[in-house]
C-alpha cells in the first residue's frame, strides 16, 4: 500500500511544483484513474481540461482508463459520483499518468444525473429528486435480475418479486415509486431507458453491465419522457470502453438457495375422514398417528400396498423442494483508442429451480462502441440476450399442503413404475397428485430472443448549438409451449388429457429521437435550451395453436390430434408522436429554473382527445455557494433546496379499446355457423387522457466535508379523470366499463442519509439508510364508494389502494366470537376495512465496512404498517393440515372468549356449548377471512458481502492479473415479521398484486454462495 | 463535402419526422375483431343461443340437480360442491368460488338486447321477437332465483351504472308482456331467419308456441298466490287468443349449432358431466352420483328409465345421500351407479347421454306437456288432464329410450295412473320431476320451492333439518357497485328469504 501512497504523493507533489513557466507542449494523456484505497480503476470519471472546460469531458472505462488532450501546465479536474474532485496540473512530457481519488459517498455538488432524454445534467440544477445507484451498489448480492438488485437501496422505490420468492426461475417484478397513482393496477410501472431509449422491461439485462441507475422520481423528473414517465423513471447508463489499453474482467458467482417461511402445518393427524382412517383419503381428518403400517391407497393388480402411518421425521413438504443453484459467469472486455472505444460483455446466467425439473438459461452479450468522426460524435449499442425457460406450470406445491404429513414423498420421486403406489394411476388420492408426476408432466418452456439496438448520432454545428439523432430498435421474440403428458385412466379424477400449447409473440419497439440543443452564456446567466421530437412505434404479433386432445402420450404435436386444432393470432399497433422543449436558465451556477412542455399525440385515442400538452416547471437553489457566510463552512459543505410543479398527462388505455368489439365465442364456428358476442367490458370512445398533477419540494445537505449527506423530501401527487377500467353492476349488461374518473392522492416524505463514518488509510465505514413515508389515498371513484380490485383487495374512497377488506367472525360489542347453540361460529355480515396492503413506511439501511482489502457490506430493509392475506390457509383448514385444527387434540372444545346469543339480544360468556372441533367446523372457521390475514410488517437481511481484493503490492509483479476479489455473498438470511404472520414472506407478491398470497403461491428462498472476479 | 453531406442527412432526417406522420396515428382500428355495426343478425343469434342453452344444461341445472334430490356425491366427491351441500349463501355469492348466475344471466341478456336494439333499427321483427322471447326467458329465471331484479334500467351500459331494481312479481309480468309482444313481431315478419335460428330453423309456429310455453311456466309458479288468480285467466286467455298453443309431443326446444367432438364444442352437459372430447371421464363423472331417493324411486316404479340413465354395479342400482359427510366404501364412485352414457352402453346413446353432439334442452315437449296436465287439472286450460299426463310420459319415455316406447303398461300402474291419484297436482309433479332429473333440474328445484313436491330428502349437511334454500343471495359484485340498492331490499338470507311467488 505504502508504493502507492508514495507514488501518489510524488506525482501530485511534482504536478503541483512544476514551474509554470515551462513552454505549452500539446500531449495526448493517456493513463488510469486509480482508487486510493484498494488500487482498482474508476470507471466513469469524467475528466476535462479546466481551461478548456467547453471542449467538452472523458469518460474513464471499467477500469479507470482514459486519454485526453491537453496542454502542459493545463489543470485536468477528476469528477466522479463517489470520489472527492480531484485537480491536477499537467507537466511537460507527462503523457503516461496513473491518478487516484478518495472515495467520498454521493457527493451532491458535482454530481452529475442522467435526465431526462439521457442526458446528462448536473445535479446542482435538478429541481426534483434524483438518486444513483452504481454498479458497485447494485451488484452488491449478485443478484441476476437489475430491478430485484435495486430493492431498497432508493427512498421511495418499492421492488416487490414475486416469483424470486415463489422459487420460479424468471423472476416477476413488481415497481413502485412513490406509491400508485392509478386505479389501474397494470399502468404503475416507471418507465426504463437503457442509454437514452425507453425500453418495455430491463429484466434481462446483465447487471454488470450497468454503470449506474438513476432513479428519477415523480412525474416531474420525467415530463420530458412523455407519458410513460408519470410514474418515475429509471435511467440505466451501460459501461463504456475506456481510451487506452484493453481490459477483460472475469468473474462467477455460484449461488445455492432454499426455501424457507412454509406455512406451518400439523403433524399428529393423518390422512382419513372423522376420525377414521382412509387409504385413500387426502384430507388430514383421520386418527392420530399410531406408527403402525397401514393400507395405503387402492390395491393395484390386486395387491394392496401399505405404509407406515406416522409423520415424516422432517417436514414432508420439504422433500418437494430441491436446493436451487444460480450459477453467473462474466467476461467483458473494453478498450479504444483516439477516436474510439469499445465495451464487450457475455454473460450466462444457469438457475436450477428449487422445484425439481424447473431451470432456465440466460446469455446475453452486449457490444457498446463510440466513434468520433470530426464534429460527429457516434455511438452505438447492441444487446443481445437470449433466455431458456424451463418450468412446471403452477408448481406441485400448491398440492402438497393440503396432503397429509404421513406421505413420505421421497419414496414417490420415481414414480414411472405402473406397478407402483407412486404411478398417478395408483396414487393413493384421485383428486390430490403425486407432486413429483405433476412437476414432470406439465412443462412449460420459453425461449426468448431479445435485440436491443441504438445508434446515436451527435453532430456539433457550433460551440453551442449541436443536434442529436438517436433511433433505436427493441425486439423480443417469444417461443413457447406448454405441453400436459396424456394420462388415461378408468377413474374420471385420475385422467390426464394429453394438451400442447404453441406461442409465437414478436414485439418490436421503434424509437426515434431528434433533439436540437443550445447552450449559450449571458453573463452570468447559463442558458440550456432543448427541442425535440420523438416518434415510437410499437407493433406486436402473437400466434397461439394448441391442441387439447393428443391422441399419444409422447408426441407433442397439434398434428396428433382428435377434433379441431385451436387458435388465434393477435395484431396490435402502438403509435405516439411527441414534440417537446426544455429550457433551463442558470444564474452564476447557484440558481436554476427549467421549465418543459410536451405535447403528445397518442393513437389510442379519438381523433379529437388524441393531442395533449403538458407543462412543468423546477427550480434549484445551491445556497452554500450563493451566500457568501456559508461558504468554507466546516459543517455545511453543500446545501441545495428545490421545488418543482407539473402537470402531466397520461394515456394508459391499450389499442382498440374504444369502440365494442365481438369475439366468437361458446365453440363458434361451428362449420359454416358463425356466432358472435360482444365483449363485456363496457368500452369508451371519448375517453380522454387523465392528468397527474404534482409538487416535490426537497433540500440536500453535505456537511462535516461532505462526509455526511442528507436529502430530504416531499412529494405530492393527485391523479385525477383516471383511465381504468371500472368494476360496474352487471345489471348494466356489462361487468367492466372504461372510464375517465377516480382520484387518488399521494402525499410521500422521503430521507436519505449517507454517511463515511470513519475513513482513514485502513478502514473505511459507511452508513446509510433511506426510509420514505407514502401516504395513499383513493379520493373518488366511478360508482359507490368502493370496488374490489381482486380478492379482497379494494379501492374505498378515503382508504389506502389497495385495502385489504374481509369478513370477520360475528362478535359482540367486546369484540368476542359469537357462537351458536350448536357451537358454530358465523360470519359477520359486513366486511371489516383492516388496512393498506402498500406498506407505507419502507425502510432501506445499508453498510460497509473495509479494512484494507475486505470488505463487508450489508442491506437490510425494513416495511411497516400493512396487511397481507393467504388463500393457503383456508385450504389448510379444511384438509385439517394447519396446525390450529389439532389445538384441541381432535375432541369437542369450549372456544375460548366465545359468547351465545340470549334471546333478548344480549351476549352472556359461553361456559357450555362445545364446538365440534371437525372438518365442518374448521373448515368454516378457516373461511371466516380475518383468519387468514396477517400484520405484513418485516425486517430482513437482504443482501450480505463479504468479499477480499488481493492488495495490489501482491499482483505487481506477476503482470497478468490486474485485480482479484473474491467473496461471499447471501440474499434473504434472516427475516423478522410480526408474531402472527404465519402466512410466509410479506414481501413475495403473487403476480404483481397486493399484500396477497396466492394458493399456489411458492414460500420464499434464501441463498448464499460464492463469487469470484479477476482483472486481466 | 464530408460535413456539408452529414448536414444534409440530418436535415433529411428531420424532415421525414416532421412530414411523414398525417396517417401515422391512425392505427387504431382494430384488426382482431369486428365490431358490432359489421356484423349481421344471423351472426349474431346462434352464440346467444348456446349462451342461453349452455346455462341451462349446466350452471342452472346443475344447483337445480343437487337441491331437487337428484344428485348427491361419491366419497371421492365429499368435498365438491361443499356451498351446495351445507345451503351456504355466501359461498354462492362469492366473486370467485361461487355460482355467477346473476353475472352470466345479464350478460347473455346483454347480447340479446343489443341484438333487439339491431334488430329493430332494421326492421327485422323477427329477430326482434327472438330477442324479446329469450329475455323474457332470463328475466324470469333471475327472478326464481333472486326475486327483486333490476329490469327497466337493466341493461343501459354506463347510461345506468347503478339500476334500480324492481319488484320480482312486476318483472314477472313485464317478463310476460315481453313474451306477448315479441311472438306478435315473430308473427308480423315476413324475413324468417335460416340455419342460424338453431332451435327452430325459423319456424313461426314453433316459436309462438315456444313463447306460451315459456309464459304458462310463469303463470304455473304464481299458483299458490290467490290474488294472482285473475291477472293468471287474463293471460291464459291472451294466450288462448293468440292460438299457436304450447310446445307438444316431438315440439322441444332444442339447441343444435353442430356440435362436435373437440373440446369447447361439445355437447354442454355430455362434456360437463361426462367425458372429455379426448373420450376420458372428467371429474364431475367420477364426483357425482343420482341420489338414494331418485333411484328407489324409479325402481319402485319398476320405471324402465333407470337403466337407461344409469350404470348398474354388480347388477344392481345404487345411490348415495345428497351432502352426507361420512366416509363410506359404499358410497366410493366405484360401488354407486354412475350417469349411463353411449361407452357404457355399447356405444348406443343412453338415456341422459346419447352423443358428444347431442343437442342442448332449453324446453322440452315433455315439460311442456306436463306444464299443460298441471294447467288442464287446475282448470286454466282446455284439455284433459290426463291426455296431457299421458303424452308428457310418453314424451320423455321417448327421449330417455330412444325409441317410442310402449308406456301403457306403466300408466296402468297405480303408483302411476293419474286416475286412480289422490292428490292429482302431486303425481303430475312427480313424474314431471322424473322427467326433468338431469335435463332442466332448476325447474323441479322451482317446482319444489312452489309446492314442496316431491319429498326430497333433505341434505345430510345441512345447518338444521329443516333449513332449505329458498333462493340465492345478491351476488358479491352487485353488493359492491350497486349496494344501495341491494340494502333497499332487504334480507336475502339463502334459507329465509323467499321469491314472490313462494307460499
Amino acid at each position: 500500500m505504502n508504493k502507492f501512497y508514495t507514488l501518489l504523493f510524488i506525482l501530485l507533489g511534482f504536478l503541483a511544483y512544476t514551474p509554470s513557466s515551462v513552454a505549452q507542449e500539446h500531449l495526448l494523456i493517456q493513463g488510469q484513474v486509480l482508487d486510493q484505497e484498494n488500487g482498482a480503476g474508476i470507471a466513469g470519471v469524467s475528466i476535462y481540461v479546466k481551461e478548456n472546460a467547453k471542449s467538452g469531458s472523458v469518460i474513464t472505462g471499467s477500469t479507470g482508463g482514459f486519454s485526453i488532450r491537453a496542454h502542459s501546465g493545463q489543470t485536468l479536474v477528476l469528477k466522479h459520483l463517489s470520489y472527492t474532485t480531484n485537480s491536477i496540473k499537467i507537466k511537460s512530457g507527462a503523457e503516461k499518468v496513473t491518478l487516484y481519488l478518495v472515495k467520498e459517498n454521493n457527493i451532491l455538488a458535482e454530481a452529475m444525473v442522467t435526465g431526462a432524454l439521457g442526458i446528462q445534467r448536473s445535479a446542482r440544477e435538478v429541481g426534483a429528486s434524483a438518486q444513483i445507484v452504481d454498479n458497485e451498489s447494485l451488484n452488491a448480492g449478485k443478484v441476476v435480475n437489475p430491478l430485484l438488485a435495486l430493492s431498497s437501496k432508493v427512498a421511495g422505490l418499492r421492488i416487490n418479486a414475486s416469483d424470486l420468492t415463489t422459487g420460479k426461475t424468471d423472476p416477476g417484478v413488481q415497481v413502485r415509486l412513490r406509491g400508485s397513482r392509478s386505479l389501474n393496477r397494470a399502468k404503475n410501472d416507471p418507465i426504463y431507458v437503457v442509454d437514452g431509449f425507453p425500453v418495455p422491461d430491463i429484466a434481462r439485462l446483465n447487471p454488470n453491465d450497468i454503470a449506474s441507475i438513476t432513479v428519477l422520481k415523480g412525474s416531474n423528473a420525467a415530463a420530458l419522457y412523455g407519458s410513460e414517465g408519470v410514474n418515475g423513471a429509471l435511467m440505466i447508463t451501460t459501461k463504456k470502453g475506456q481510451r487506452g489499453v484493453g481490459e477483460i474482467s472475469v468473474s462467477n458467482t455460484t449461488n445455492f438457495s432454499r426455501v424457507f417461511f412454509l406455512p406451518p402445518a400439523q403433524n399428529r393427524f393423518g390422512q382419513g375422514a372423522n376420525g377414521v382412517y382412509s387409504p385413500i383419503i387426502s384430507d388430514s381428518w383421520g386418527p392420530a398417528f399410531d406408527g403402525t403400517q397401514k393400507d395405503f391407497g387402492p390395491t393395484i393388480n390386486g395387491f394392496q400396498p401399505q405404509a407406515l402411518y406416522a409423520a415424516t421425521k422432517k417436514d414432508n413438504r420439504l422433500q418437494t423442494f430441491d436446493t436451487g443453484v444460480t450459477s453467473q459467469s462474466d467476461i467483458s472486455f473494453s478498450g479504444g483508442d483516439d477516436n474510439g472505444t469499445y465495451y464487450m460483455s457475455v454473460q450466462d446466467v444457469r438457475i436450477k429451480g428449487i422445484i425439481p425439473g424447473d431451470k432456465s438459461a440466460r446469455t446475453g452479450a452486449r457490444f457498446n462502441g463510440t466513434r468520433k468522426f470530426n464534429k460527429l460524435n457516434t455511438s452505438y449499442n447492441v444487446n443481445y440476450i437470449h433466455f431458456n425457460n424451463n418450468t412446471t406450470s403452477d408448481g406441485p406445491w400448491p398440492s402438497v399442503y393440503d396432503q397429509p404429513a404421513n406421505i413420505d414423498y421421497n419414496s414417490h420421486r420415481n414414480w414411472s413404475d405402473p406397478s407402483s403406489p407412486s404411478h398417478p394411476l395408483n396414487w393413493y388420492n384421485t383428486s390430490k397428485k403425486n407432486p413429483f408426476f405433476l412437476a414432470d408432466n406439465t412443462r412449460n418452456t420459453a425461449k426468448q430472443h431479445t435485440l436491443n439496438a441504438k445508434v446515436e448520432l451527435d453532430y456539433a454545428f457550433t460551440d453551442w448549438f449541436k443536434a442529436i439523432y438517436r433511433v433505436g430498435m427493441f425486439n423480443e421474440q417469444t417461443e413457447s409451449r406448454v405441453t400436459v403428458g396424456k394420462l388415461a385412466s378408468s377413474i374420471g379424477a385420475r385422467n390426464v388429457n394429453g394438451s400442447v400449447n404453441d406461442g409465437q409473440d414478436n414485439f418490436t419497439r421503434l424509437n426515434n429521437d431528434f433533439i436540437l440543443s443550445f447552450n449559450k452564456d449571458f453573463g452570468r446567466f447559463n442558458t440550456r435550451l432543448l427541442l425535440g421530437q420523438n416518434i415510437r412505434m410499437d407493433d406486436r404479433k402473437s400466434i397461439g395453436i394448441g391442441a387439447n386432445n393428443l391422441l399419444f402420450e409422447n408426441i407433442f404435436n397439434p398434428g396428433s390430434r382428435a377434433g379441431e386444432l385451436n387458435g388465434a393470432a393477435t395484431l396490435t399497433k402502438y403509435r405516439s408522436l411527441g414534440t417537446y422543449g426544455e429550457l433551463t436558465v442558470g444564474y452564476n451556477n447557484y440558481l436554476f429554473l427549467t421549465l418543459t412542455g410536451r405535447q403528445d399525440q397518442v393513437s389510442v385515442l379519438s381523433k379529437n382527445n388524441r393531442s395533449y400538452f403538458y407543462p412543468g416547471v423546477s427550480t434549484s437553489f445551491v445556497f452554500t455557494d450563493a451566500i457568501p457566510a456559508l461558504k468554507n463552512s466546516s459543517i455545511l459543505s453543500f446545501g441545495k433546496v428545490y421545488a418543482s410543479f407539473n402537470r402531466t398527462g397520461n394515456v394508459t388505455l391499450d389499442p382498440y379499446r374504444l369502440n365494442l368489439t365481438y369475439t366468437q365465442t361458446g365453440g363458434f364456428p361451428f362449420g359454416n355457423l358463425v356466432g358472435f358476442t360482444p365483449g363485456l367490458t363496457n368500452p369508451n370512445a371519448l375517453i380522454e387522457p387523465e392528468f397527474v398533477t404534482s409538487y416535490e419540494t426537497g433540500f440536500q445537505l453535505g456537511l462535516f466535508n461532505n462526509r455526511l449527506h442528507v436529502d430530504m423530501a416531499y412529494a405530492y401527487s393527485d391523479s385525477k379523470g383516471q383511465i381504468f377500467e371500472a368494476v360496474t353492476s352487471s345489471a348494466t349488461g356489462f361487468n367492466k366499463s372504461i372510464v375517465n374518473a377516480g382520484r387518488l392522492t399521494n402525499s410521500i416524505v422521503e430521507l436519505a442519509l449517507q454517511g463515511a463514518v470513519v475513513k482513514n488509510n485502513n478502514w473505511n465505514v459507511d452508513l446509510g439508510l433511506n426510509f420514505s413515508y407514502t401516504n395513499n389515498q383513493v379520493k373518488e371513484l366511478y360508482t359507490g364508494n368502493e370496488f374490489n380490485i381482486f380478492r379482497q383487495q379494494y379501492a374505498i374512497v378515503g382508504e389506502a389502494y389497495p385495502t385489504l377488506k374481509m369478513k370477520d367472525f360475528k362478535r359482540d360489542d367486546l369484540g368476542r366470537i359469537v357462537v351458536d347453540k350448536n357451537g358454530n361460529i358465523s360470519e359477520s355480515a359486513d366486511e371489516t376495512v383492516l388496512g393498506t396492503m402498500v406498506p407505507p413506511y419502507l425502510f432501506g439501511f445499508n453498510t460497509r465496512v473495509g479494512y484494507k482489502g475486505f470488505q463487508i457490506s450489508a442491506q437490510f430493509d425494513a416495511r411497516i404498517g400493512s396487511w397481507m392475506y393467504s388463500e393457503v390457509v383456508p385450504r389448510m383448514y379444511a384438509s385439517g393440515t394447519h396446525p390450529e385444527t389439532v389445538k384441541y387434540n381432535r375432541e369437542e372444545f369450549i372456544l375460548p372468549n366465545s359468547v351465545v346469543e340470549n334471546a333478548d339480544g344480549s351476549f352472556s360468556e359461553n361456559t357450555s356449548i362445545m364446538s365440534k372441533g371437525d372438518k365442518a367446523w374448521w373448515t368454516a372457521y378457516g373461511k371466516i377471512q380475518t383468519v387468514t390475514a396477517a400484520k405484513a410488517d418485516y425486517l430482513k437481511l437482504r443482501e450480505l458481502q463479504i468479499s477480499y481484493t488481493l492488495p495490489a503490492s501482491l499482483l505487481g509483479k506477476q503482470g497478468v492479473i490486474k485485480r482479484a476479489t473474491f467473496g461471499l455473498v447471501g440474499n434473504n438470511l434472516f427475516i423478522v415479521t410480526n408474531k402472527n404472520n404465519t402466512i410466509g414472506d410479506p414481501e413475495a407478491l403473487y403476480n404483481g398484486t397486493d399484500g396477497y398470497s396466492s394458493w399456489r403461491q411458492i414460500p420464499s428462498t434464501r441463498s448464499f454462495g460464492f463469487t469470484a472476479n479477476l482483472t486481466f | 463535402m464530408k460535413n456539408y453531406s452529414i448536414k444534409l442527412a440530418l436535415l433529411g432526417l428531420f424532415t421525414w419526422t416532421a412530414t411523414s406522420c398525417s396517417n401515422f396515428l391512425e392505427v387504431n382500428v382494430n384488426p382482431n375483431a369486428p365490431v358490432g355495426e359489421n356484423l349481421t343478425l344471423a351472426s349474431k343469434l346462434p352464440a346467444a343461443l348456446v349462451a342461453t342453452a349452455t346455462q341451462e344444461a349446466t350452471q342452472l341445472n346443475q344447483l337445480g340437480a343437487f337441491w331437487s334430490g337428484y344428485w348427491g356425491t361419491s366419497s371421492e366427491g365429499l368435498n365438491a360442491f361443499y356451498n351446495e351441500k351445507i345451503y351456504s349463501g355466501q359461498g354462492i355469492r362469492d366473486v370467485r368460488d361461487g355460482i355467477p348466475i346473476w353475472e352470466n344471466s345479464y350478460n347473455y341478456l346483454l347480447y340479446y338486447k343489443l341484438m333487439l336494439d339491431q334488430s329493430e333499427q332494421e326492421g327485422a321483427l323477427f329477430y326482434a321477437g327472438i330477442s324479446k322471447i329469450m329475455m323474457a326467458w332470463h328475466f324470469l329465471q333471475l327472478v326464481d332465483i333472486y326475486n327483486n331484479v333490476p329490469y327497466e334500467e337493466a341493461l343501459l351500459g354506463s347510461a345506468v351504472n347503478r339500476p334500480k331494481y324492481e319488484d320480482g312479481k312486476a318483472v314477472y309480468e313485464k317478463s310476460i308482456n315481453l313474451i306477448t309482444a315479441g311472438i306478435q313481431q315473430i308473427n308480423a315478419a315476413t324475413v324468417a331467419p335460416k340455419q342460424d335460428d338453431i332451435i327452430f330453423a325459423g319456424n313461426k309456429k314453433l316459436w309462438s308456441k315456444f313463447g306460451n310455453t315459456i309464459k304458462l311456466r310463469a303463470l304455473l309458479r304464481q299458483s299458490e298466490q290467490a290474488s294472482q288468480a285473475a291477472y293468471i285467466r287474463t293471460e291464459i286467455d291472451k294466450i288462448v287468443k293468440e292460438g299457436s298453443g304450447f310446445l307438444s309431443s316431438s315440439e322441444s326446444a332444442l339447441v343444435q349449432p353442430g356440435y362436435l367432438n373437440t373440446t369447447g364444442k361439445l355437447n354442454p352437459f355430455y362434456e360437463n358431466f361426462y367425458r372429455n372430447s379426448g373420450g376420458a371421464t372428467v371429474v364431475n363423472y367420477t364426483n357425482i352420483r343420482p341420489t338414494n331417493y331418485v333411484v328407489e324411486k324409479l325402481k319402485g316404479l319398476s320405471d324402465p328409465r333407470l337403466e337407461a340413465l344409469y350404470v348398474a354395479v354388480n347388477g344392481s342400482y345404487k345411490g348415495v345421500d345428497f351432502g352426507d359427510p361420512t366416509v363410506s366404501t359404499a358410497s366410493n364412485a366405484s360401488n354407486t351407479s354412475a350417469f349411463k352414457g353411449p361407452l357404457e352402453n355399447g356405444n348406443k346413446p343412453a338415456g341422459l347421454l346419447k352423443s358428444s353432439s347431442q343437442a342442448a334442452v332449453l324446453l322440452s315437449s315433455f315439460e311442456s306437456l306436463f306444464l299443460q296436465a298441471e294447467a288442464a287439472q287446475r282448470g286454466w286450460i282446455a284439455g284433459t288432464a290426463t291426455k296431457y299426463y299421458a303424452d308428457a310420459i310418453s314424451e320423455s319415455f321417448k327421449y330417455i329410450m330412444n325409441e317410442n316406447y310402449n308406456t301403457a303398461a306403466y300408466l296402468q300402474q297405480k303408483e302411476v295412473s293419474l286416475a286412480e291419484a289422490p292428490a292429482p297436482i302431486a303425481r303430475i309433479i312427480e313424474q314431471k320431476w322424473l322427467a326433468l332429473n338431469s335435463i332442466n333440474s332448476i325447474q323441479a328445484w322451482a317446482d319444489y320451492r312452489r309446492l314442496g313436491l316431491p319429498t326430497i330428502p333433505n341434505s345430510l349437511s345441512a345447518p338444521n333439518p329443516t333449513a332449505r334454500p329458498q333462493r340465492l343471495m345478491y351476488p358479491e359484485t352487485e353488493n359492491s357497485t350497486n349496494r344501495e340498492q341491494v340494502i333497499a331490499q332487504g334480507s336475502d338470507d339463502i334459507l329465509r328469504t323467499k321469491v314472490w311467488w313462494m307460499k
